[in-house]
């Protein structure tokens, strides 16, 4: 596949756009590129709220251009978690809110394991606070609990700790692996430079 | 509320929905008291002939000194080619012709010890044109003939004829009440056959005595000479009774309306009215109409990176849409609502004097139909407007 703004341009040794690439259950991919190597847009092409590129994406060797509105709306809530780089938090309501939007939503965790997430990410404290007056870092943090709220194939997460330091880049990186391990899932991940330190990432050029 | 709620009427203009409110209010009410109006209205000028609508008009030919001397040339009756241009003038729908009897009519009434008799004569018209439940106005041999009459005619018996002839008055119900003895004699007087006919209405409007078709089909038939006979009247369908051509021609072709005719002019008077009251309602609904759209088009637009984060997390459609559909659903209702009460109110105030005047007030029904079917269009115009948009909202 490949973004339809690089038609006309060169792409040097990628290997996401312009070949073929599979993607399975269980994987850990980090998908590295430099700022403005279509990075956001593979995340957006997967997540179904974009679809100008060239060429097939499939899952389960289904077209997901043939996928309804319904269809990809189950597919966020049940198989596919996403951690935008944007984080999409709503500023007005507080990190507890924020991350009960999508837990209410799908049910998957209880109370207590939020209050526990929140903890060892250190921000329990934070946890009435609206999201919109907290630090990048802690958006980042709240956004990431948020991701995990979900049963999932694959978790999507775009430069999911570039406003981390390396402590909270572990404790993050180990809540993620613990939610895939627990559901069989696969991670992919995105970096232009801090990557996220799970452990036996195969990393590929975009 | 709920967080989406709260999150998604962020920005909402509590003016801007006051003033939806408010103007498709003033749009519904204005229908819905303009069709009432009529509604109630109407009675006074047609609520007294039921036989025959009043788009009809029952014409006959002027008489003159020259038919009564029966010169050449004068005839009160139409000749087929008379009837063929009036059907080709345009505000004519369809035209009847009147039939009548070929025979002679000799007519009693007994009650008790006391009677009285009378010659008399009969006319009919197509079934179409009599606006009579059919099972009352059918004649298959055998069974009693309905009649219908001149009000004129009981009113000339009670006030002309019984006061000084020392007859009881009757009263339309008592009249309907008595059978009245029938004999049909032939011109030439060798057949006669009787029947019994009920009298099942009276009319302004027809200065005649009907009977069924099909009676009087079976008796010119079996009584009657045979000679093919030209009607003297006719009545006509007209598509617009108020129709200013109608007059006009009437006048040239010295032909005269029977019965009143203001009253349908001015009935045609009041549906112009009203048209134009229930068109500037319908203006301001519309208007109405797009304040909302525009609002709530407004609102989702400033919320749109909500709607669409919403969205992101999996949210389904229809729960995204909901607020401002329960939005667009509360405003309508809270609209419909406030016209509907205020068009009783004011139901209230004019319709003592209307009745005062002699109108029966008519239903509820239609003006609350109205007002329910545009509270409904509106809603579901702009529900489909907000799905649309979340929709949109759903891409980047």
């Amino acid at each position: 596949m490949l973004p339809d703004v690089f038609k006309s341009e060169s792409i040097p040794d990628s290997q996401v756009w312009r070949s073929r690439l599979v993607i399975k259950r269980g994987c850990r991919l980090l998908i590295e590129a430099a700022s403005g190597g279509g990075k956001s847009s593979l995340c957006a092409y997967l997540f179904g709220s974009r679809t100008d590129y060239q060429g097939t994406l499939r899952f389960n060797s289904t077209d997901v251009r043939t996928f309804d509105i319904a269809r990809w709306q189950e597919i966020r809530r049940s198989h596919l978690a996403y951690l935008p780089q944007e984080l999409s938090l709503f500023p007005e309501l507080s990190a507890w809110q924020n991350i009960q939007l999508k837990n209410r939503l799908t049910g998957a965790l209880s109370d207590s394991r939020v209050e526990e997430l929140l903890e060892r990410l250190g921000i329990s404290n934070r946890r009435d606070y609206p999201v919109g007056k907290m630090s990048i870092g802690q958006q980042q943090r709240v956004a990431i609990i948020r991701s995990v709220c979900q049963p999932f194939d694959f978790i999507l997460l775009d430069e999911p700790v570039s406003h981390l330091d390396s402590g909270n880049n572990r404790i993050a990186a180990d809540i993620i692996v613990e939610e895939a391990l627990r559901q069989g899932a696969g991670i992919i991940s995105t970096s232009v430079g801090n990557a996220i330190s799970i452990p036996d990432l195969s990393s590929i050029r975009l | 509320m709920n967080i989406i709620s709260r999150l998604l009427r962020k920005n909402t203009s509590p003016a801007r929905i006051a003033g939806f409110i408010l103007s498709n209010f003033i749009g519904l009410a204005i229908v819905a008291a303009g069709l009432q109006f009529y509604l109630d209205a109407r009675s006074l000028w047609e609520s007294e002939d039921s036989f025959i609508k009043t788009d009809y008009l029952v014409v006959n030919k002027r008489v003159t000194s020259a038919n009564t001397l029966g010169a050449e040339g004068s005839r009160s009756s139409f000749t087929q080619a008379e009837t063929e241009e009036i059907v080709r003038q345009p505000w004519v729908r369809s035209v009847g012709k009147f039939t009548a009897a070929d025979y002679k009519v000799y007519a009693s009434l007994n009650q008790g010890d006391r009677g009285m008799s009378t010659y008399m004569f009969f006319e009919s018209l197509p079934d179409e044109y009599v606006d009579v439940k059919s099972s009352a106005w059918s004649w298959k041999g055998g069974e009693e003939v309905p009649l219908i009459i001149s009000k004129d005619y009981l009113t000339l018996y009670n006030f002309g004829f019984a006061s000084s002839a020392g007859m009881p008055q009757m009263s339309e119900s008592i009249m309907s009440g008595i059978p009245l003895g029938l004999r049909l004699r032939s011109e030439d007087g060798n057949r006669t056959e009787e029947y019994v006919g009920r009298v099942v209405g009276y009319s302004n409007r027809l200065n005649t005595i009907l009977v069924p078709q099909s009676f009087m089909d079976a008796t010119n038939a079996t009584l009657g000479s045979g000679r093919d006979r030209e009607p003297s009247r006719l009545i006509i369908d007209v598509s617009s009774p108020g129709d200013v051509a109608i007059a006009p021609y009437l006048e040239s072709h010295d032909m005269e309306v029977a019965g009143d005719k203001s009253g349908s002019s001015a009935s045609y008077l009041l549906k112009v009215v009203t048209g134009i009251v229930v068109g500037v309602g319908s203006v301001i609904t519309l208007l109405s109409f797009f304040i909302l759209l525009l609002s709530i088009s407004l609102l989702m637009e400033k919320n749109r990176d909500k709607l669409h984060s919403l969205l992101m997390l999996g949210y389904p459609l229809r729960t995204v849409a909901a607020p401002y559909c329960r939005l667009v659903v509360w405003a309508s209702l809270g609209a419909m609502i406030l016209a509907v009460v205020s068009t009783l109110l004011l139901r209230g105030y004019y319709l003592p004097p209307l009745e005062g005047m002699g109108a029966s007030g008519g239903g509820l029904v239609w003006s609350l139909l109205a007002t329910v079917v545009i509270s409904l269009a509106v809603i579901l115009f702009n529900i489909l407007s907000v799905r649309r948009k979340v929709r949109a909202a759903w891409r980047f």
